[in-house]
């Protein structure tokens, strides 16, 4: 085992970082025009670094993808990386491997930027759940229904959408993916700001008509994609959640060194040092799961999505409680909009509640722990 | 011992609540459950009809107009006005202030404040935290002094809630520059003097409530004085101990949980309510067992005779009560779905129409979680009550 980082990801991190502290950050994102940086994120070459070469990608991986991600957590940059370039760009080269050689090369370049649209609001993380209906009407396809939580919708030239072609809300078979216009006429797009400053729509379809032309994949196969895309999507953003905690940590420490109260500075009060100490440890036991979510992200799909849940279970419950500590231990001025540590709690609390949530995901563990007991009655 | 309320207590409930139906009005009650900051208008209208049923003081003594209630009773009335989304009343002038104002002020100050007080006419800024003097507050360096019949006043106040709606903000400053504790003296001044700049401060829930205020040379009439000069410290901690049964905000905690309830069962997924999940009921069980628990320490604390080795209830139940605040808010969000993350912008408005989208239980609920990230600090934040129980109870 080797946890340590090569020459060129150390390059990789420092450059990401560097860029992000420079041109991104906290308050870019109040408005909800898309990034104009996204022209010069596809010229550093961040969105090919984790693809095949095939596609015209770098030859990375899920390596650095976190290493990206953990930069993007730690400045809080709210530009639709993960949206794009992971969860997009994974579900086009799970779905289609054809339609990816044609596509990917586009969303590399940053011209082609297509979002997921899959989650609808009584999913609560569960991925297989897709009401929204696309009907057969001669060579086309009519879709109806909703989706929500949209992240980076704002950003988006394509969305990408899951559909029901058959079988019930929660079957595996007979989800089909969609890729449609933006502007498609019977699309409906209410765009809502997030309390971390992303931008998410809510998606209203109302018989929105799309040729068999565009559809992703094989029709009823798209669920094998969407599992691979949001496994991969989950560990980046678990790889985020430790760039908002370390963050968060030195802040908090930094802050703790010069604010005096009663006579000295507030790291001399022992109950202080013992919280920052838990704080710490927290985020490296965090920061452990991501490196073992990345040892199964190519395992079996079961042995992989359990390693997920874990890791989402301990992320989301360190990070709210390092954001909401450093919060405490900054006392008031941690709780306004201007300063920036409030901010970083806003982003551990959009993390917990996307991608299910950390009780969520307790629960699938839980529903494992069952079926291993039950085998092991059978034996 | 005695583990029943008296039935003359249950009684008062039941007025009470009756009283909430028929006179609570529909849009100051959609207001004061949203979660959003409470909007002054409302205040005022709410406190002049409490005042005109005779209830405008529940904590006061009757010779100032108050319903001279016991503890039991004002806590009784408290959690029935919670529960049924009643806007919060002036904490500043009948909890903190007034009770100072009755028992230290002059008779003159006493017949100018306590009546418009009561009639929701005067309603009060706490001007005390500085940016140097937070947990330690005796630090505080808010200059007052003497010119005539005047105070000129200079200095910085700042986190005053409400500062930029209230008529009067009470403030600590310092009238002898020498002495720590004892040279800090209550203060009245009104927020419409010259020479006082107010900035917003914009909370983490994108709502307003929170202020700076800035005094340069502000002529205040000695006769604004609270009581004796140099003796603010002595009324401060006297307010703070009348603080100290109720601050678990026990009332709060359940009109909280009740709407944690009611999210949980109308919001489904698959068919099923959300209670239905896995986990969801377990823990708002667990929510249950921590507020009954806070429940009754409270009531321990509301009925104990003052004087004796008394706990140091008021920071037992201040840190526990903040953290079930926080907890219960951290569930209603996730119970919430993808409704929880979205801003909806704190409305100028108290009846809330046409939100862009979800539910019309959503908004303000995570306004109201964020802004609570500020439970645990203020009113003494929870390190410091940590720090009280070991000092002055365990004599560590
Ligand atoms: C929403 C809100 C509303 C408020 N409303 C008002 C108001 O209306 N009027 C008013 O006057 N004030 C108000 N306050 C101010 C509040 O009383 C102070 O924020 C509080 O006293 C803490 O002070 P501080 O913010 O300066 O934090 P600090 O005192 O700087 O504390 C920062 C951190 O250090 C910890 N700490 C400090 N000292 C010690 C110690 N000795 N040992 C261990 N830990 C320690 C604290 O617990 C905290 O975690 C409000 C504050 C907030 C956030």
């Amino acid at each position: 085992m080797n946890f340590n980082l090569t020459e060129e990801q150390h390059m990789l991190s420092d450059s990401v970082r560097r860029f992000l502290e420079n041109e991104c950050g906290l308050a870019t994102g109040r408005d909800n025009k898309s990034s104009d940086q996204w022209a010069k994120i596809a010229e550093l070459g961040w969105l090919a670094i984790p693809l095949p070469e095939s596609v015209g990608g770098l030859g990375g991986g899920a390596v650095e993808t976190t290493l990206i991600m953990e930069e993007f957590g730690r400045v809080l940059a709210v530009e639709p990386f993960c949206a794009i370039g992971v969860v997009a760009a994974q579900l086009i080269l799970a779905a289609d491997s054809r339609q990816a050689e044609v596509l990917l090369p586009q969303l590399i370049a940053g011209n082609f930027r297509p979002i997921v649209a899959h989650h609808e609001h009584e999913a609560r993380g569960v991925i297989e759940h897709v009401s929204l209906q696309a009907n057969a009407h001669g060579d086309k396809w009519l879709l109806s229904g909703r989706k929500s939580l949209v992240v980076g919708a704002n950003a988006a030239n394509r969305f990408i959408v899951s559909a029901r072609t058959d079988g019930d809300l929660r079957d595996r078979a007979g989800i089909t993916l969609f890729s449609i216009a933006c502007n498609a006429p019977g699309l409906q797009q209410n765009n809502i700001r997030l309390i971390d400053n992303r931008w998410a729509a809510e998606l209203i379809f109302d018989n929105v008509e799309v040729s068999a032309m565009n559809v992703l994949g094989e029709v009823g196969e798209g669920y094998r994609a969407i599992d691979h895309a949001y496994a991969h999507g989950l560990l980046a953003q678990c790889a985020e959640a430790v760039g908002v905690m370390e963050q968060a940590l030195w802040i908090t420490r930094d802050y703790i060194k010069t604010r005096k109260q009663f006579g000295v500075a507030l790291n001399t009060f022992q109950a202080l040092q013992h919280r920052m100490a838990e704080m710490l440890i927290e985020l490296e036991l965090a920061r452990s799961v991501v490196y073992r979510s990345l040892a199964f992200i190519d395992a079996p799909t079961d042995e992989r999505n359990a390693a997920l849940s874990l890791a989402k279970i301990k992320i989301g419950q360190a990070v709210r409680f390092v954001c909401g500590q450093a919060i405490q231990l900054h006392g008031g001025i941690g709780v306004t909009e201007e300063y920036s540590i409030g901010h970083y709690f806003k982003r551990a609390m959009t993390i917990e509640n996307e991608l299910g949530s950390s009780h969520f995901h307790l629960a699938q563990l839980a529903d494992l722990e069952l079926r291993k007991s039950v085998a092991w009655v059978r034996e | 011992m005695d583990f029943q309320i008296d039935p003359a207590d249950e009684a008062l409930r039941v007025e009470v609540r009756e009283f909430l139906r028929t006179h609570l009005p529909a849009d100051l009650a959609q207001r004061g459950a949203s979660g959003f900051h409470p909007l002054r208008a409302d205040q005022r209208r709410w406190q002049r009809i409490l005042f005109e049923r005779g209830w405008g003081a529940p904590n006061w003594p009757t010779e100032f107009g108050g319903t001279g209630w016991s503890h039991l009773r004002q806590f009784i009335f408290d959690e029935e006005c919670a529960l049924a989304g009643a806007p919060v009343t002036d904490h500043g002038g009948l909890r903190m202030f007034g009770p100072v104002i009755y028992t230290y002020a002059s008779s003159e100050l006493k017949a100018r404040l306590l009546p418009a007080i009561l009639r929701g006419e005067l309603f009060w800024g706490q001007g005390f935290s500085e940016p140097n003097a937070g947990s330690d507050l005796a630090a505080l360096r808010t200059r007052a002094e003497r010119d005539g019949d005047h105070y000129i006043v200079n200095g910085q106040k700042i986190w005053t809630t409400g500062a930029h709606t209230c008529d009067v903000i009470g403030c600590l400053v310092k009238t002898n520059p020498e002495a720590k504790q004892r040279g800090i003296s209550f203060l009245c001044i009104d927020p419409q003097s010259p020479g006082i700049s107010i900035r917003p401060i914009i909370d983490i829930g994108e709502g307003y409530s929170l202020n700076e205020v800035f005094f340069d040379n502000v002529r205040v009439p000695v006769d604004n004085l609270l009581g004796e000069e140099n003796m603010g410290w002595t009324y401060a901690k006297a307010v703070l101990e009348n603080e100290r049964a109720t601050s678990a905000e026990v009332p709060l905690n359940k009109r909280k949980l009740a709407q944690l309830r009611e999210i949980v069962q109308r919001e489904c997924s698959n068919g099923e309510r959300v209670i239905d999940l896995p986990g969801f009921a377990q823990r708002v069980a667990q929510l249950e067992v921590d507020l009954r628990a806070l429940e009754w320490l409270t009531l321990r604390a509301l009925t104990e005779k003052s004087g004796g080795t008394s706990l140091p209830y008021g920071s037992l139940l201040k840190v526990r009560g903040s953290e079930l605040l926080q907890r219960i808010g951290e569930m209603t969000v996730e119970a919430l779905g993808q409704y929880g993350l979205y801003v909806y912008a704190e409305p100028e408005e108290n009846t809330i129409t046409a939100w862009p989208m979800g539910p019309d239980y959503a908004p303000g609920v995570t306004a109201d979680f964020m802004y609570r990230r500020a439970a645990t600090i203020y009113g003494g934040a929870n390190e410091v009550q940590r720090t009280i129980i070991a000092r002055s109870f365990l004599e560590l």
